[in-house]
Protein backbone atom coordinates (compact mmCIF):
# COMPACT_ATOMS: atom_id res chain seq x y z
CA UNK A 1 0.00 0.00 0.00
CA UNK A 2 1.18 3.51 -0.75
CA UNK A 3 1.12 5.92 2.13
CA UNK A 4 2.07 8.84 -0.06
CA UNK A 5 1.18 9.06 -3.75
CA UNK A 6 2.36 12.06 -5.71
CA UNK A 7 0.91 12.47 -9.19
CA UNK A 8 2.25 15.00 -11.67
CA UNK A 9 2.68 17.54 -8.92
CA UNK A 10 3.69 20.92 -10.29
CA UNK A 11 4.17 24.18 -8.48
CA UNK A 12 5.08 27.54 -9.90
CA UNK A 13 5.54 30.64 -7.77
CA UNK A 14 4.23 33.09 -10.27
CA UNK A 15 6.59 32.43 -13.14
CA UNK A 16 9.31 31.04 -10.93
CA UNK A 17 9.83 27.30 -11.06
CA UNK A 18 9.07 25.38 -7.91
CA UNK A 19 8.66 21.78 -8.98
CA UNK A 20 7.66 20.29 -12.31
CA UNK A 21 5.71 17.07 -12.79
CA UNK A 22 6.92 15.30 -9.67
CA UNK A 23 5.82 11.69 -9.36
CA UNK A 24 6.69 9.19 -6.69
CA UNK A 25 5.10 6.94 -4.12
CA UNK A 26 6.15 6.12 -0.60
CA UNK A 27 5.18 2.65 0.45
CA UNK A 28 3.92 1.69 3.86
CA UNK A 29 6.63 1.17 6.48
CA UNK A 30 9.39 2.29 4.19
CA UNK A 31 12.02 4.94 4.85
CA UNK A 32 12.07 7.05 1.74
CA UNK A 33 14.78 9.57 1.01
CA UNK A 34 14.30 12.66 -1.01
CA UNK A 35 17.55 14.25 -1.98
CA UNK A 36 18.73 17.17 -4.01
CA UNK A 37 20.77 20.32 -3.64
CA UNK A 38 19.37 23.41 -1.97
CA UNK A 39 16.75 25.09 -4.08
CA UNK A 40 15.94 21.96 -6.07
CA UNK A 41 12.37 21.82 -4.80
CA UNK A 42 12.45 19.46 -1.81
CA UNK A 43 10.71 21.80 0.62
CA UNK A 44 8.30 22.91 -2.09
CA UNK A 45 7.27 19.31 -2.68
CA UNK A 46 6.78 18.57 1.00
CA UNK A 47 4.91 21.82 1.66
CA UNK A 48 2.65 21.20 -1.32
CA UNK A 49 1.64 17.71 -0.28
CA UNK A 50 1.03 19.04 3.23
CA UNK A 51 -1.30 21.76 1.96
CA UNK A 52 0.76 24.69 3.22
CA UNK A 53 0.96 25.83 -0.36
CA UNK A 54 -1.24 24.77 -3.25
CA UNK A 55 -0.11 22.97 -6.39
CA UNK A 56 -0.33 24.61 -9.80
CA UNK A 57 -1.08 21.18 -11.22
CA UNK A 58 -1.31 17.57 -10.19
CA UNK A 59 -2.22 16.20 -6.80
CA UNK A 60 -1.07 14.13 -3.89
CA UNK A 61 -2.71 11.47 -1.82
CA UNK A 62 -1.79 10.57 1.72
CA UNK A 63 -3.24 7.41 3.26
CA UNK A 64 -5.20 7.14 0.02
CA UNK A 65 -6.98 10.47 0.52
CA UNK A 66 -6.52 13.73 -1.33
CA UNK A 67 -4.01 15.66 0.72
CA UNK A 68 -5.76 19.00 0.45
CA UNK A 69 -9.40 18.04 0.64
CA UNK A 70 -8.84 15.80 3.65
CA UNK A 71 -5.98 17.86 5.07
CA UNK A 72 -7.11 18.20 8.67
CA UNK A 73 -8.11 14.56 8.87
CA UNK A 74 -4.88 13.07 7.53
CA UNK A 75 -2.76 15.43 9.60
CA UNK A 76 -3.87 13.57 12.71
CA UNK A 77 -1.45 10.86 11.63
CA UNK A 78 1.37 13.01 10.31
CA UNK A 79 4.39 14.15 12.25
CA UNK A 80 6.45 16.88 10.62
CA UNK A 81 9.82 18.39 11.33
CA UNK A 82 10.51 21.55 9.32
CA UNK A 83 14.03 22.44 8.25
CA UNK A 84 14.08 25.57 10.31
CA UNK A 85 12.28 25.39 13.58
CA UNK A 86 10.43 28.48 14.74
CA UNK A 87 8.11 28.58 17.69
CA UNK A 88 6.23 31.02 19.83
CA UNK A 89 9.27 32.53 21.51
CA UNK A 90 7.79 33.51 24.80
CA UNK A 91 6.63 30.01 25.62
CA UNK A 92 8.47 27.46 27.65
CA UNK A 93 9.32 24.16 26.00
CA UNK A 94 6.85 22.38 28.24
CA UNK A 95 4.01 24.73 27.33
CA UNK A 96 4.76 24.57 23.64
CA UNK A 97 4.67 20.77 23.69
CA UNK A 98 1.47 20.86 25.70
CA UNK A 99 0.00 23.23 23.12
CA UNK A 100 1.13 20.97 20.28
CA UNK A 101 -0.35 17.93 22.03
CA UNK A 102 -3.65 19.72 22.61
CA UNK A 103 -4.43 19.40 18.90
CA UNK A 104 -4.59 15.63 19.10
CA UNK A 105 -7.30 13.72 20.87
CA UNK A 106 -4.96 11.64 22.91
CA UNK A 107 -2.82 11.83 26.01
CA UNK A 108 0.71 12.50 24.87
CA UNK A 109 2.31 13.30 28.23
CA UNK A 110 4.11 10.01 28.62
CA UNK A 111 5.52 10.10 25.11
CA UNK A 112 6.69 13.71 25.58
CA UNK A 113 8.64 12.69 28.68
CA UNK A 114 10.17 9.71 26.91
CA UNK A 115 11.19 11.69 23.87
CA UNK A 116 12.59 14.56 25.93
CA UNK A 117 14.70 12.08 27.82
CA UNK A 118 16.03 10.42 24.67
CA UNK A 119 16.84 13.76 23.08
CA UNK A 120 18.18 15.20 26.33
CA UNK A 121 15.88 18.20 26.22
CA UNK A 122 15.24 20.53 29.16
CA UNK A 123 11.47 21.05 29.30
CA UNK A 124 11.57 24.03 31.63
CA UNK A 125 13.61 26.34 29.42
CA UNK A 126 12.08 29.16 27.43
CA UNK A 127 12.14 28.64 23.69
CA UNK A 128 13.97 31.89 22.97
CA UNK A 129 16.80 30.84 25.30
CA UNK A 130 17.48 27.70 23.26
CA UNK A 131 20.30 27.22 20.80
CA UNK A 132 19.55 26.26 17.21
CA UNK A 133 20.30 22.60 17.94
CA UNK A 134 18.08 22.57 20.99
CA UNK A 135 15.25 24.17 19.05
CA UNK A 136 15.65 21.35 16.59
CA UNK A 137 15.23 18.89 19.44
CA UNK A 138 12.00 20.61 20.41
CA UNK A 139 10.96 20.15 16.80
CA UNK A 140 11.73 16.46 16.93
CA UNK A 141 9.76 15.89 20.13
CA UNK A 142 6.96 18.06 18.77
CA UNK A 143 6.82 16.06 15.55
CA UNK A 144 6.77 12.67 17.21
CA UNK A 145 4.74 13.17 20.38
CA UNK A 146 1.47 11.92 18.92
CA UNK A 147 3.01 8.71 17.55
CA UNK A 148 2.23 9.50 13.92
CA UNK A 149 1.94 6.87 11.21
CA UNK A 150 3.73 9.07 8.68
CA UNK A 151 6.77 11.08 9.65
CA UNK A 152 7.90 13.79 7.24
CA UNK A 153 11.26 15.41 7.84
CA UNK A 154 12.70 18.34 5.94
CA UNK A 155 16.49 18.50 6.34
CA UNK A 156 16.24 17.08 9.84
CA UNK A 157 19.81 16.96 11.06
CA UNK A 158 21.02 20.52 10.54
CA UNK A 159 22.19 21.90 13.89
CA UNK A 160 22.32 18.57 15.70
CA UNK A 161 25.69 17.40 16.94
CA UNK A 162 26.84 13.96 15.75
CA UNK A 163 25.83 12.24 18.99
CA UNK A 164 22.33 13.68 18.80
CA UNK A 165 22.11 12.80 15.12
CA UNK A 166 22.91 9.25 16.07
CA UNK A 167 20.23 9.18 18.76
CA UNK A 168 17.79 10.78 16.41
CA UNK A 169 18.41 8.20 13.67
CA UNK A 170 17.97 5.42 16.19
CA UNK A 171 14.72 7.01 17.25
CA UNK A 172 13.54 7.14 13.66
CA UNK A 173 14.49 3.53 13.08
CA UNK A 174 12.52 2.56 16.18
CA UNK A 175 9.52 4.51 14.95
CA UNK A 176 9.90 2.74 11.64
CA UNK A 177 9.93 -0.66 13.33
CA UNK A 178 6.83 0.34 15.24
CA UNK A 179 5.19 0.74 11.83
CA UNK A 180 5.72 4.36 10.91
CA UNK A 181 6.45 5.33 7.33
CA UNK A 182 9.16 7.94 6.97
CA UNK A 183 9.74 10.49 4.23
CA UNK A 184 13.02 12.31 4.69
CA UNK A 185 14.43 15.11 2.61
CA UNK A 186 18.09 15.95 2.72
CA UNK A 187 21.00 17.33 0.77
CA UNK A 188 23.41 15.10 2.65
CA UNK A 189 23.77 11.81 0.88
CA UNK A 190 25.30 10.10 3.91
CA UNK A 191 22.29 10.37 6.13
CA UNK A 192 19.99 9.24 3.37
CA UNK A 193 22.23 6.30 2.63
CA UNK A 194 22.26 5.21 6.25
CA UNK A 195 18.53 5.29 6.74
CA UNK A 196 16.64 4.94 3.54
CA UNK A 197 15.37 2.04 1.50
CA UNK A 198 14.65 4.04 -1.60
CA UNK A 199 15.45 7.53 -2.79
CA UNK A 200 14.15 10.05 -5.22
CA UNK A 201 16.65 12.55 -6.54
CA UNK A 202 15.35 15.96 -7.46
CA UNK A 203 17.20 18.49 -9.53
CA UNK A 204 15.94 21.86 -10.67
CA UNK A 205 12.40 20.93 -9.78
CA UNK A 206 12.33 17.61 -11.59
CA UNK A 207 12.81 14.06 -10.36
CA UNK A 208 15.85 12.73 -12.17
CA UNK A 209 16.09 9.35 -10.54
CA UNK A 210 14.04 7.01 -8.38
CA UNK A 211 16.12 4.15 -7.04
CA UNK A 212 16.77 1.61 -4.34
CA UNK A 213 19.62 3.02 -2.31
CA UNK A 214 21.62 -0.15 -2.88
CA UNK A 215 21.65 0.23 -6.62
CA UNK A 216 22.46 3.90 -6.34
CA UNK A 217 25.48 3.09 -4.24
CA UNK A 218 26.74 0.59 -6.75
CA UNK A 219 26.71 3.29 -9.32
CA UNK A 220 28.14 5.94 -7.11
CA UNK A 221 31.70 7.13 -7.43
CA UNK A 222 34.16 7.14 -4.59
CA UNK A 223 36.96 9.61 -4.35
CA UNK A 224 40.14 7.84 -3.39
CA UNK A 225 43.39 9.56 -2.48
CA UNK A 226 46.48 7.58 -1.60
CA UNK A 227 49.82 8.74 -0.27
CA UNK A 228 52.65 6.35 -1.14
CA UNK A 229 56.23 6.28 0.22
CA UNK A 230 57.89 6.41 -3.17
CA UNK A 231 56.93 7.38 -6.65
CA UNK A 232 54.50 5.01 -8.22
CA UNK A 233 53.69 4.25 -11.80
CA UNK A 234 50.59 6.26 -12.52
CA UNK A 235 49.31 3.38 -14.60
CA UNK A 236 49.20 1.10 -11.58
CA UNK A 237 45.56 1.92 -10.90
CA UNK A 238 44.40 1.62 -14.47
CA UNK A 239 41.71 -0.94 -13.80
CA UNK A 240 38.03 -0.96 -14.65
CA UNK A 241 36.07 1.76 -12.92
CA UNK A 242 38.98 4.10 -12.25
CA UNK A 243 38.91 7.51 -13.80
CA UNK A 244 40.37 11.00 -13.43
CA UNK A 245 43.72 9.79 -12.18
CA UNK A 246 45.92 12.59 -10.90
CA UNK A 247 49.42 12.22 -9.57
CA UNK A 248 51.02 14.94 -7.52
CA UNK A 249 54.44 13.89 -6.28
CA UNK A 250 53.62 10.87 -4.15
CA UNK A 251 49.89 11.47 -3.81
CA UNK A 252 47.61 9.75 -6.23
CA UNK A 253 43.95 10.59 -6.45
CA UNK A 254 41.23 9.17 -8.65
CA UNK A 255 37.54 8.44 -8.85
CA UNK A 256 36.34 4.90 -8.55
CA UNK A 257 33.08 3.32 -9.48
CA UNK A 258 32.37 -0.37 -9.09
CA UNK A 259 32.99 -3.20 -6.69
CA UNK A 260 34.85 -1.91 -3.63
CA UNK A 261 36.65 -5.23 -3.10
CA UNK A 262 38.45 -5.00 -6.41
CA UNK A 263 40.00 -1.66 -5.62
CA UNK A 264 40.81 -2.60 -2.04
CA UNK A 265 42.70 -5.61 -3.25
CA UNK A 266 44.67 -3.46 -5.62
CA UNK A 267 45.51 -0.99 -2.87
CA UNK A 268 46.55 -3.72 -0.46
CA UNK A 269 49.22 -4.91 -2.84
CA UNK A 270 51.31 -1.77 -2.50
CA UNK A 271 52.85 0.03 0.44
CA UNK A 272 50.92 3.11 1.37
CA UNK A 273 51.43 5.91 3.90
CA UNK A 274 47.92 7.21 4.11
CA UNK A 275 44.56 6.82 2.46
CA UNK A 276 41.42 8.93 2.11
CA UNK A 277 38.23 7.46 0.73
CA UNK A 278 35.44 9.95 0.35
CA UNK A 279 31.88 9.59 -0.66
CA UNK A 280 31.21 11.89 -3.53
CA UNK A 281 29.05 14.80 -2.47
CA UNK A 282 25.74 15.31 -4.12
CA UNK A 283 27.12 17.71 -6.65
CA UNK A 284 29.30 14.93 -7.95
CA UNK A 285 26.43 12.50 -8.09
CA UNK A 286 24.51 15.09 -9.97
CA UNK A 287 27.37 15.48 -12.35
CA UNK A 288 26.64 11.93 -13.26
CA UNK A 289 23.06 12.84 -14.06
CA UNK A 290 24.11 15.83 -16.08
CA UNK A 291 26.29 13.59 -18.19
CA UNK A 292 23.58 11.02 -18.65
CA UNK A 293 20.94 13.61 -19.35
CA UNK A 294 23.01 15.35 -21.98
CA UNK B 1 -10.52 25.97 21.68
CA UNK B 2 -6.78 25.72 22.35
CA UNK B 3 -6.04 28.32 19.70
CA UNK B 4 -8.61 30.65 21.23
CA UNK B 5 -7.02 30.48 24.68
CA UNK B 6 -3.57 30.75 23.21
CA UNK B 7 -4.59 33.97 21.46
CA UNK B 8 -6.28 35.37 24.56
CA UNK B 9 -3.08 34.77 26.45
CA UNK B 10 -0.91 36.22 23.70
CA UNK B 11 -3.07 39.35 23.51
CA UNK B 12 -3.29 40.01 27.26
CA UNK B 13 -0.33 42.33 27.50
CA UNK B 14 -1.28 44.54 24.60
CA UNK B 15 -4.88 44.72 25.83
CA UNK B 16 -3.64 45.72 29.27
CA UNK B 17 -1.44 48.48 27.86
CA UNK B 18 -4.26 49.86 25.73
CA UNK B 19 -6.67 49.70 28.65
CA UNK B 20 -4.31 51.61 30.91
CA UNK B 21 -3.88 54.13 28.09
CA UNK B 22 -7.63 54.60 27.79
CA UNK B 23 -8.08 55.00 31.54
CA UNK B 24 -5.27 57.55 31.76
CA UNK B 25 -6.66 59.41 28.75
CA UNK B 26 -10.11 59.60 30.35
CA UNK B 27 -8.68 60.73 33.67
CA UNK B 28 -6.47 63.46 32.25
CA UNK B 29 -9.18 64.49 29.81
CA UNK B 30 -11.81 64.94 32.47
CA UNK B 31 -9.45 66.73 34.85
CA UNK B 32 -9.05 69.36 32.15
CA UNK B 33 -12.81 69.68 32.00
CA UNK B 34 -12.67 70.95 35.55
CA UNK B 35 -10.57 73.90 34.47
CA UNK B 36 -12.90 74.52 31.51
CA UNK B 37 -15.86 74.84 33.81
CA UNK B 38 -13.95 77.16 36.13
CA UNK B 39 -14.34 79.90 33.55
CA UNK B 40 -16.93 78.63 31.06
CA UNK B 41 -17.43 81.99 29.38
CA UNK B 42 -13.84 82.50 28.35
CA UNK B 43 -13.40 78.95 27.04
CA UNK B 44 -16.45 79.11 24.81
CA UNK B 45 -15.37 82.52 23.59
CA UNK B 46 -11.90 81.29 22.82
CA UNK B 47 -13.19 78.32 20.90
CA UNK B 48 -15.67 80.44 19.01
CA UNK B 49 -12.78 82.56 17.81
CA UNK B 50 -10.85 79.54 16.53
CA UNK B 51 -10.89 79.01 12.78
CA UNK B 52 -13.24 76.22 11.72
CA UNK B 53 -10.40 74.21 10.26
CA UNK B 54 -8.61 74.06 13.59
CA UNK B 55 -11.81 73.28 15.45
CA UNK B 56 -12.58 70.45 13.08
CA UNK B 57 -9.10 68.97 13.23
CA UNK B 58 -9.13 69.08 17.02
CA UNK B 59 -12.48 67.33 17.00
CA UNK B 60 -14.18 70.23 18.75
CA UNK B 61 -16.95 70.49 16.17
CA UNK B 62 -20.07 72.05 17.51
CA UNK B 63 -19.87 70.74 21.02
CA UNK B 64 -20.71 72.85 23.98
CA UNK B 65 -17.61 72.14 25.96
CA UNK B 66 -19.01 73.51 29.16
CA UNK B 67 -21.57 70.72 29.20
CA UNK B 68 -20.11 67.44 30.36
CA UNK B 69 -21.70 65.45 27.53
CA UNK B 70 -20.45 67.97 24.98
CA UNK B 71 -16.99 67.76 26.44
CA UNK B 72 -17.16 63.98 26.42
CA UNK B 73 -18.26 64.14 22.78
CA UNK B 74 -14.96 65.84 22.02
CA UNK B 75 -12.97 63.24 23.95
CA UNK B 76 -14.91 60.53 22.17
CA UNK B 77 -13.43 61.70 18.85
CA UNK B 78 -10.04 60.53 20.16
CA UNK B 79 -11.41 57.44 21.88
CA UNK B 80 -12.82 56.19 18.59
CA UNK B 81 -9.50 56.82 16.87
CA UNK B 82 -7.62 54.82 19.49
CA UNK B 83 -10.21 52.05 19.50
CA UNK B 84 -10.03 51.76 15.72
CA UNK B 85 -6.23 51.62 15.72
CA UNK B 86 -6.32 48.88 18.34
CA UNK B 87 -8.88 46.90 16.35
CA UNK B 88 -7.19 47.17 12.96
CA UNK B 89 -3.81 46.15 14.37
CA UNK B 90 -5.35 43.31 16.32
CA UNK B 91 -7.10 41.93 13.26
CA UNK B 92 -4.07 42.24 11.01
CA UNK B 93 -1.57 40.84 13.47
CA UNK B 94 -3.55 37.92 14.74
CA UNK B 95 -3.74 36.50 11.23
CA UNK B 96 -0.35 37.53 9.87
CA UNK B 97 1.80 36.75 12.87
CA UNK B 98 1.87 33.00 12.23
CA UNK B 99 3.53 33.68 8.91
CA UNK B 100 5.63 36.55 10.19
CA UNK B 101 6.96 34.58 13.16
CA UNK B 102 7.24 31.50 10.96
CA UNK B 103 4.98 29.48 13.20
CA UNK B 104 2.63 28.71 10.31
CA UNK B 105 4.47 25.49 9.60
CA UNK B 106 3.80 24.45 13.17
CA UNK B 107 0.17 25.43 13.30
CA UNK B 108 -1.02 24.27 9.90
CA UNK B 109 0.51 20.83 10.24
CA UNK B 110 -1.92 20.21 13.08
CA UNK B 111 -5.21 18.47 12.32
CA UNK B 112 -7.12 21.69 11.92
CA UNK B 113 -8.45 23.57 8.91
CA UNK B 114 -7.56 27.13 8.04
CA UNK B 115 -11.17 28.14 8.53
CA UNK B 116 -11.14 26.78 12.06
CA UNK B 117 -7.96 28.69 12.80
CA UNK B 118 -9.54 31.91 11.56
CA UNK B 119 -12.68 31.32 13.58
CA UNK B 120 -10.79 30.79 16.82
CA UNK B 121 -8.57 33.76 16.19
CA UNK B 122 -11.45 36.08 15.33
CA UNK B 123 -13.33 34.91 18.41
CA UNK B 124 -10.34 35.85 20.52
CA UNK B 125 -10.30 39.25 18.81
CA UNK B 126 -13.96 39.71 19.57
CA UNK B 127 -13.37 39.03 23.25
CA UNK B 128 -10.42 41.44 23.30
CA UNK B 129 -12.47 44.16 21.66
CA UNK B 130 -15.37 43.53 24.01
CA UNK B 131 -13.04 43.96 26.97
CA UNK B 132 -11.55 47.09 25.44
CA UNK B 133 -15.05 48.46 24.95
CA UNK B 134 -16.05 47.60 28.48
CA UNK B 135 -12.97 49.32 29.90
CA UNK B 136 -13.72 52.39 27.80
CA UNK B 137 -17.34 52.34 28.88
CA UNK B 138 -16.62 51.95 32.58
CA UNK B 139 -13.87 54.55 32.68
CA UNK B 140 -16.12 56.93 30.73
CA UNK B 141 -19.04 56.43 33.07
CA UNK B 142 -16.94 56.78 36.21
CA UNK B 143 -15.04 59.84 35.11
CA UNK B 144 -17.93 61.66 33.48
CA UNK B 145 -20.28 60.87 36.33
CA UNK B 146 -17.87 62.58 38.69
CA UNK B 147 -18.23 65.88 36.85
CA UNK B 148 -21.84 65.72 35.77
CA UNK B 149 -24.16 68.02 37.61
CA UNK B 150 -27.25 65.91 37.40
CA UNK B 151 -26.98 65.63 33.62
CA UNK B 152 -28.10 62.28 32.22
CA UNK B 153 -24.85 60.78 31.09
CA UNK B 154 -25.64 57.09 31.03
CA UNK B 155 -27.72 56.85 27.88
CA UNK B 156 -25.55 59.15 25.69
CA UNK B 157 -22.43 57.29 26.74
CA UNK B 158 -23.92 53.88 26.10
CA UNK B 159 -24.99 55.04 22.63
CA UNK B 160 -21.59 56.44 21.81
CA UNK B 161 -19.75 53.40 23.07
CA UNK B 162 -22.02 51.08 21.07
CA UNK B 163 -21.11 53.06 17.99
CA UNK B 164 -17.45 52.75 18.87
CA UNK B 165 -17.83 48.99 19.24
CA UNK B 166 -19.30 48.71 15.74
CA UNK B 167 -16.49 50.86 14.32
CA UNK B 168 -14.01 48.54 16.00
CA UNK B 169 -15.65 45.54 14.38
CA UNK B 170 -15.35 47.22 11.01
CA UNK B 171 -11.66 47.92 11.51
CA UNK B 172 -11.04 44.47 12.91
CA UNK B 173 -12.43 42.99 9.73
CA UNK B 174 -10.42 45.44 7.60
CA UNK B 175 -7.27 44.30 9.40
CA UNK B 176 -8.01 40.60 9.08
CA UNK B 177 -8.94 40.95 5.41
CA UNK B 178 -5.66 42.77 4.73
CA UNK B 179 -3.72 39.93 6.35
CA UNK B 180 -5.71 37.25 4.54
CA UNK B 181 -5.62 38.76 1.06
CA UNK B 182 -2.16 40.30 0.99
CA UNK B 183 0.80 38.50 -0.46
CA UNK B 184 2.99 40.09 2.18
CA UNK B 185 1.56 39.39 5.62
CA UNK B 186 4.15 41.60 7.28
CA UNK B 187 2.58 44.57 5.54
CA UNK B 188 -0.97 43.81 6.66
CA UNK B 189 -0.77 45.93 9.78
CA UNK B 190 0.64 48.98 8.03
CA UNK B 191 -1.87 48.62 5.17
CA UNK B 192 -4.73 48.44 7.65
CA UNK B 193 -3.44 51.43 9.57
CA UNK B 194 -3.05 53.26 6.27
CA UNK B 195 -6.69 52.69 5.42
CA UNK B 196 -7.61 53.82 8.90
CA UNK B 197 -5.74 57.12 8.59
CA UNK B 198 -7.09 57.68 5.12
CA UNK B 199 -10.68 57.25 6.24
CA UNK B 200 -9.99 59.31 9.34
CA UNK B 201 -8.68 62.26 7.37
CA UNK B 202 -11.50 61.86 4.89
CA UNK B 203 -13.94 62.30 7.75
CA UNK B 204 -12.20 65.53 8.75
CA UNK B 205 -12.15 66.82 5.18
CA UNK B 206 -15.86 66.12 4.88
CA UNK B 207 -16.44 68.22 7.99
CA UNK B 208 -14.51 71.06 6.42
CA UNK B 209 -16.20 70.87 3.07
CA UNK B 210 -19.93 70.23 3.05
CA UNK B 211 -19.99 69.83 -0.75
CA UNK B 212 -18.45 66.37 -0.46
CA UNK B 213 -20.78 65.31 2.29
CA UNK B 214 -21.90 62.29 0.29
CA UNK B 215 -18.46 60.75 0.72
CA UNK B 216 -19.41 60.11 4.32
CA UNK B 217 -20.50 56.60 3.37
CA UNK B 218 -16.87 55.80 2.62
CA UNK B 219 -15.53 56.42 6.09
CA UNK B 220 -16.66 54.53 9.17
CA UNK B 221 -15.63 57.49 11.30
CA UNK B 222 -18.70 59.28 9.93
CA UNK B 223 -21.13 56.50 10.80
CA UNK B 224 -21.63 57.10 14.51
CA UNK B 225 -20.33 60.58 15.13
CA UNK B 226 -20.87 62.06 18.55
CA UNK B 227 -22.60 65.15 17.19
CA UNK B 228 -25.17 63.03 15.36
CA UNK B 229 -25.68 60.59 18.19
CA UNK B 230 -25.90 63.28 20.88
CA UNK B 231 -27.61 66.19 19.15
CA UNK B 232 -28.79 64.79 15.86
CA UNK B 233 -30.79 61.84 14.67
CA UNK B 234 -29.00 59.24 16.83
CA UNK B 235 -28.22 55.93 15.18
CA UNK B 236 -29.13 56.02 11.52
CA UNK B 237 -30.33 52.71 10.07
CA UNK B 238 -28.41 53.30 6.84
CA UNK B 239 -25.13 53.32 8.71
CA UNK B 240 -26.06 50.29 10.78
CA UNK B 241 -26.88 48.35 7.63
CA UNK B 242 -23.76 49.61 5.90
CA UNK B 243 -21.59 48.59 8.87
CA UNK B 244 -23.13 45.17 8.97
CA UNK B 245 -22.60 44.74 5.23
CA UNK B 246 -18.96 45.82 5.39
CA UNK B 247 -18.21 43.50 8.30
CA UNK B 248 -19.83 40.50 6.65
CA UNK B 249 -18.13 41.20 3.33
CA UNK B 250 -14.68 41.63 4.83
CA UNK B 251 -14.95 38.62 7.13
CA UNK B 252 -16.09 36.57 4.15
CA UNK B 253 -13.09 37.87 2.22
CA UNK B 254 -10.84 36.87 5.11
CA UNK B 255 -12.12 33.30 5.12
CA UNK B 256 -12.16 32.82 1.36
CA UNK B 257 -8.75 34.27 0.61
CA UNK B 258 -6.95 32.75 3.56
CA UNK B 259 -8.28 29.35 2.62
CA UNK B 260 -7.13 29.68 -0.97
CA UNK B 261 -3.76 31.27 -0.83
CA UNK B 262 -0.32 29.82 -0.28
CA UNK B 263 1.01 30.37 3.18
CA UNK B 264 3.98 32.66 3.17
CA UNK B 265 6.73 30.54 4.69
Amino acid sequence: MNVVEINHLTKYYGKKRGIIDVNFNVEEKEIFGFIGPNGAGKSTTLRTILGLIYPTGGSAKIFGKDSIQYGPEIKKQIGYLPSEVFYYDKMRVKDLLKYAASFYQKDCRKRIRELAEIMDLDLDKRIDDLSFGNKKKVGIVQGLLHEPKLIILDEPTGGLDPLMQQKFFELLQEENKRGATILLSSHILGEVQRLCDRVAIIKEGKIVELQRISSLQERAYKKIKIQVPEDLDSNYFQIDGVSNVEVKQNIISFMYKGNVNAIMKKISEIKIVNIWIEEPDLEEIFLHYYERGA
Amino acid sequence: MNIFWREIKAGRKSLLIWSVGIILFMMSGMVKYESYTASPQSINEMIAKMPTVLKTILGLGTFDLTMVTGYYGMLFFYLVLMAAIYAVMLGANIISKEEQDKTAEFLFLKPISRNQVITYKLSACLVNIAIFTLVTFLSSILMVEHYSKGEDIFSPIIKLISGMFIIQLIFLSIGSAMAAVGRHPQKASSLGTGILLLTFFLSIIIDLNSRIENLKYLTPFKYFEAKDVLYGPGFQPVFLILSFGIIVLLLGTTYVFYQKRDLYL
